[in-house]
């Protein structure tokens, strides 16, 4: 295994780079966290959407969210692979097209994760802004969201390590991520699968699970954070 | 100030409000009590469009409130609305609390809007806490906070929603002080509350509600008096035995 380490550590890393293209780990992070920052803002108008006062809005996000956990994701990023370049007219480079998919996909799940965070506050906040005379964009930039966010921060670094799991599909299209990577020196070895996979599955557990930890960590300050406020409130 | 003509409302079927005609004097204090689910809360926040209303007219200040020149946030800012449980916004410090209807509102800096929320909150007694977060605080400060955080645009009318229901009772004496303070200085509110001590000396005129009727109207003199409606009496002394 140390071997293998030795003699591919710096591709499993970075890939070819930089007499390449980058890929490795170092791809798998940028996708994964380019994923992220795009999906966010997706995700946030999905949520508005779903939770806003206008109908057609409503209507449109929750088709979306619907249709999109209804199909796996490798099926989305065969259409923005194969499909997608036909309907514009240009091919698209392999890499954003997976950053597309995730993008497509995770905004229906983060989405409502941030729906859910919107509607798990007490009705009381919107209505104290209401009654200040703030109307729905201050009520819901400077009020709601600030808040629904702040609490499903947690949800959120657990969609980064999910992404991070589904950024692996990108091998069926040939973006050189860590699994591709991981591919290519199996291929090479033929002799050492289980050598070679055995770093891959401890890499991304290593990653997944520091996340997964951070999420934890995360969650307990801001329960700590509500209780404190609980508290004050059970004390009043 | 305030004029309700033949004011109805219903959830559902359920008629909640039931024909309320009754006026709020400028300067004066009223107190609104009842049994619980007699409609006050509903009838104040009926005041600045919380709730809506299906028959009948409300006025403030001359204006029907329902009219289509009535822009409802313009409505609500001339309207000081305090809630039972007080809605900080508890991502923001106390004095970002008073001042973001200065800053979102009136479009003022933080400079700007600064020394207007630092004096109302000296006016509320509670200039030291500025900074804190409303979890760091109690549940009488935070009260205090969500009073000033309601006054800062100079409301006419200051409407409380049970503003002691919530707390414990060595705090409430302190939100009563800063009530009967504003009460003094002319300010026209409308309080619901169960704090009869209260009603008695603050009040100048006391409105009972009962199934969402407006069963008696009176100065509390007369509340308090073996004159007062039977139902009004029995709900006195049925409080005294709590007490």
């Amino acid at each position: 295994m140390l071997e293998i380490i030795r003699e591919y550590g710096l591709m499993l890393l970075v890939g070819e780079y930089p007499h390449g293209k980058l890929g490795g780990l170092a791809l798998t992070l940028i996708i994964s966290i380019v994923s992220l920052a795009v999906t966010f803002p997706c995700a946030v108008l999905i949520a508005l959407a779903r939770t806003g006062p206008l109908r057609t809005p409503k209507a449109i996000a929750s088709g979306f969210v619907h249709s999109v956990r209804a199909v796996p994701l490798l099926m989305l990023i065969f259409w923005a692979y194969f499909a997608l370049p036909i309907v514009i007219g240009f091919p698209i480079d392999a890499t954003y097209t997976l950053i597309l998919a995730i993008v497509v996909y995770q905004a229906a799940y983060l989405g409502e994760i941030i729906a859910a965070g919107i509607e798990g506050l007490p009705k009381g906040q919107s209505e104290a802004a209401k009654a200040l005379g703030l109307g729905y964009v201050p009520t819901t930039f400077r009020v709601i969201l600030p808040q629904a966010i702040f609490n499903v921060i947690p949800g959120i670094v657990n969609q980064l390590t999910t992404i991070i799991k589904e950024s692996s599909l990108g091998s069926i299209i040939a973006v050189s991520e860590l699994s591709y990577v991981m591919l290519q020196v199996n291929s090479n070895e033929v002799t050492k699968p289980l050598q070679i996979f055995g770093i891959l599955a401890a890499t991304y557990f290593i990653l997944c699970f520091a996340l997964s930890q951070a999420t934890n960590w995360l969650e307990r300050r801001i329960a700590n954070r509500r209780t404190g406020r609980v508290v004050v409130e059970a004390v009043a | 100030m305030i004029e309700f003509q033949g004011v109805s409302k219903w959830y559902g079927t359920l008629k909640v409000l039931k024909d309320i005609s009754a006026t709020v004097d400028k300067g004066t204090t009223i107190v609104l009590c009842g049994p619980s689910g007699s409609g006050k809360s509903t009838l104040v926040r009926t005041v600045n469009r919380l709730e809506p209303i299906q028959e009948g007219t409300i006025t403030v200040a001359g204006a029907d409130i329902y009219a289509k020149s009535v822009n409802v946030n313009t409505l609500r800012m001339g309207i000081g609305f305090v809630f039972q449980q007080f809605n900080l916004f508890p991502h923001l410090t106390v004095i970002d609390n008073v001042m973001l209807p200065l800053r979102r509102l009136h479009h003022q800096s933080r400079k700007e809007a600064l020394p207007t929320a630092l004096l109302m909150l000296e006016r509320v007694g509670l200039a030291d806490k500025a900074h804190a977060l409303p979890a760091d605080i109690s549940g009488g400060q935070s009260q205090r906070v969500a009073i000033a955080r309601s006054l800062i645009l100079n409301p006419e009318v200051l409407i409380l929603d049970e503003p002691t229901s919530a707390l414990d009772p060595e705090m409430v004496s302190e939100v009563l002080k800063l009530l009967r303070q504003l009460s003094g200085e002319g300010m026209t509110m409308m309080c619901v509350t169960h704090e009869m001590g209260f009603a008695r000396e603050v009040a100048d005129r006391i409105w009972f509600l009962k199934n969402g009727e407006l069963t008696f109207d009176a100065k509390p003199l007369v509340f308090f008096s073996p004159e007062a409606h039977p139902d009004v009496r029995g709900f006195l002394s049925a409080i005294q035995k709590n007490h």
